[in-house]
């Protein structure tokens, strides 16, 4: 039988970072202030937060890119301090703003990578050529990186941050600044990596919808601090956000409807009347009678549950 | 790590840095413009000055010497100055491989692009100016070139290592620090020319020896007793310390996050 620790990938324990920055006068900025987080293996996790929150320095950490001033972090069983070139390459990181070598083409950045992680000749040559074909880059191939757009650079460092097979793929923003499509086209391809590869992914993003489309489970990072980590659907649970009844009134809500059994708070606006509620079945009817007893017309309503942005805004509070 | 994984890292670095050179037009200054313009600067300086054919031989030694270390020097320190331009460092240090594996490579295509210039310069000085820089066999050559490809990869490395400690800031070192070469390793002059202190300092540079041993082929007498052997001690031991200094600035750069600031 396999132990529990066997089974994480990633095992963070008390993971601080402080950054200096100035010479005469160093300026300190507590980037992770005691990060503690398990990752199963073969689990989509996503790593949420605002700007600074220690999204990037946490991922870097485990990526071996950074070293931790306290705190343990062990890595597919490994350390990321002691143990961090083996562990380089089992893993891999693509990057929302890839950069890469300006005048080398598609191929030749793979080819580099590629060699770097040790193929070559038959076999660095069959990675190559089926990463551009999954990645969609036949026609880029010998085209110049500088050369290529965003989208197309995103899906570059994707095929790149694959090029070794890794158990375990970092990837910090993966959707930023591309168009819908693309973005879509992106998430498909990391879903399809852990459902056809059994890959352990870890992503910092911005964006909720992709976390609660793509992750197993989410992370809440603000000010260097894990705020609560779990499914998407625990954490609403935990947090207590209840259901929404959207309603559209006339005249204007009642001054009673935020007091009402059951209402966690209300929020009016484009003519719509949020109403956070603990359970949605058991409080429609009611509120419904006693705004038909007042006189006031319901012409529209929908319930629906509360969205990871919504918990979001909660934890960010 | 496996001898055939090491290869590859080199082989990969080899190939990185020989496809940069051939699509860069700043390449071909290096390699050929500059040279150039030195060896018939030079040489035409020394014809106005009406020197000897020995004492123009003796500068112009050093000339074709100060451009093979500063090409090799230039290609060792773009194992990591390509990336910085590119900010795509980040991805070079998270992949399984050493500091020697960049260096190595890189100095590989250095020898390459230098051994390319000396036959270029060798031929030019010869035609323009009657030096002939292979009189003294292949045996002394070979070795005055492993002496100036020595110096570079050591100052090229010491370029990569005070680019990850002090980021894009050093990179003018990179283009400044083979004239410290010029100035302490006798490129010129005799070191015996130098002051007390600067010429203990010249000393301490392996070029010298190998500029002095390469010399005594034309009819200067050597300043050292055994100059090969105490450059290449010399060139063995700042390797060794320059790789152990590079790979210090890389764990400073992994501990201080510069690492990451230099791919943003």
């Amino acid at each position: 039988m396999r132990s529990p620790v066997a089974s994480l990938a990633i095992e963070a324990r008390e993971v601080a970072k402080t950054f200096r920055s100035g010479w005469l006068r160093p300026r300190l900025t507590e980037a992770l202030r005691g990060v503690t987080l398990e990752v199963p293996r073969g689990a989509i996790v996503g790593l949420l937060g605002p700007n600074g929150a220690g999204k990037t320095t946490f991922l870097s950490i485990l990526a071996t890119l950074l070293i931790p001033d306290r705190g343990i972090a062990r890595v597919l069983g490994m350390d990321v301090v002691g143990d961090s070139l083996a562990l380089r390459r089992r893993l891999n990181l693509a990057s929302g703003r890839p950069s890469f070598l300006w005048s080398l083409r598609v191929a030749e950045i793979l080819d580099f990578y590629g060699r770097l992680y040790g193929l070559a000749g038959p076999a660095l040559r069959a990675r190559v050529d089926a990463l551009i074909e999954e990645y969609e880059l036949t026609e880029y191939r010998r085209v110049p990186y500088n050369e290529l757009s965003t989208g197309l650079k995103q899906r570059v460092a994707l095929a790149k941050s694959l090029v070794n097979d890794p158990e375990l793929l970092f990837l910090d923003e993966p959707t930023l600044g591309l168009d819908p499509d693309v973005s879509v086209r992106v998430r498909a391809h990391i879903a399809a990596l852990r459902r056809e590869r059994g890959m352990t992914i870890v992503l910092t993003t911005h964006y909720m919808r992709e976390a609660e489309e793509l992750c197993d489970e989410v992370a809440f990072i603000k000010a260097g601090r894990i705020l609560d980590a779990g499914t998407p659907d625990a954490l609403k649970r935990r947090i207590g956000l209840g259901d929404v009844i959207a309603l559209r009134l006339e005249p204007a809500p009642p001054a009673w409807l935020t007091e009402a059994p059951g209402v966690v708070r209300c929020v009016t606006a484009d003519g719509w009347t949020k109403c956070t509620v603990d359970d949605a079945e058991k409080r429609l009817p009611d509120l419904l009678r006693q705004l038909f007893a007042e006189g006031i017309t319901v012409r529209n309503v929908r319930v629906r549950e509360p969205e990871l942005e919504e918990v979001f805004v909660e934890l960010a509070r | 790590m496996s001898w055939r994984a090491d290869l590859l890292a080199v082989w990969a670095v080899v190939v990185r840095n020989a496809l940069m050179a051939s699509r860069n037009v700043f390449f071909f200054f290096e390699l050929l413009f500059w040279p150039i313009v030195g060896v018939i600067s030079i040489g035409l300086m020394t014809r106005f000055l009406g020197i000897t054919a020995a004492q123009a031989s003796f500068v112009l030694i050093g000339t074709i010497a100060l451009s093979i270390v500063n090409v090799c020097q230039l290609e060792v320190a773009y194992a990591v100055l390509m990336d910085v331009w590119s900010k795509s460092i980040k991805h070079q240090f998270l992949a399984p491989i050493g500091i020697r594996h960049l260096t190595l490579g890189s100095w590989l295509v250095g020898i390459v692009r230098g051994t390319a210039l000396f036959t270029l310069l060798a031929v030019l000085a010869w035609w323009a100016f009657g030096f002939r820089a292979l009189r003294p066999g292949a045996g002394a050559v070979a070795i005055f070139m492993l002496g100036c490809f020595l110096n570079a990869l050591i100052v090229g490395v010491f370029v990569c290592a005070l680019i990850t400690l002090f980021g894009n800031r050093a990179e003018a070192f990179a283009w400044a620090s083979v004239n410290l070469v010029l100035v302490l390793a006798g490129i010129y002059y005799p070191v015996s020319m130098l002051p007390g202190p600067a010429a203990a300092l010249a000393r301490a540079i392996p070029l010298t020896y190998f500029l002095d041993a390469y010399r005594s082929h034309f009819g200067f007498a050597s300043e050292f007793t055994a100059p090969i052997a105490t450059g290449l001690v010399l060139s063995v031991v700042y390797a060794i310390v320059g790789h152990l200094t590079f790979y210090a600035c890389v764990q400073r750069a992994r501990r201080t996050g510069l690492l990451l600031k230099m791919s943003e």
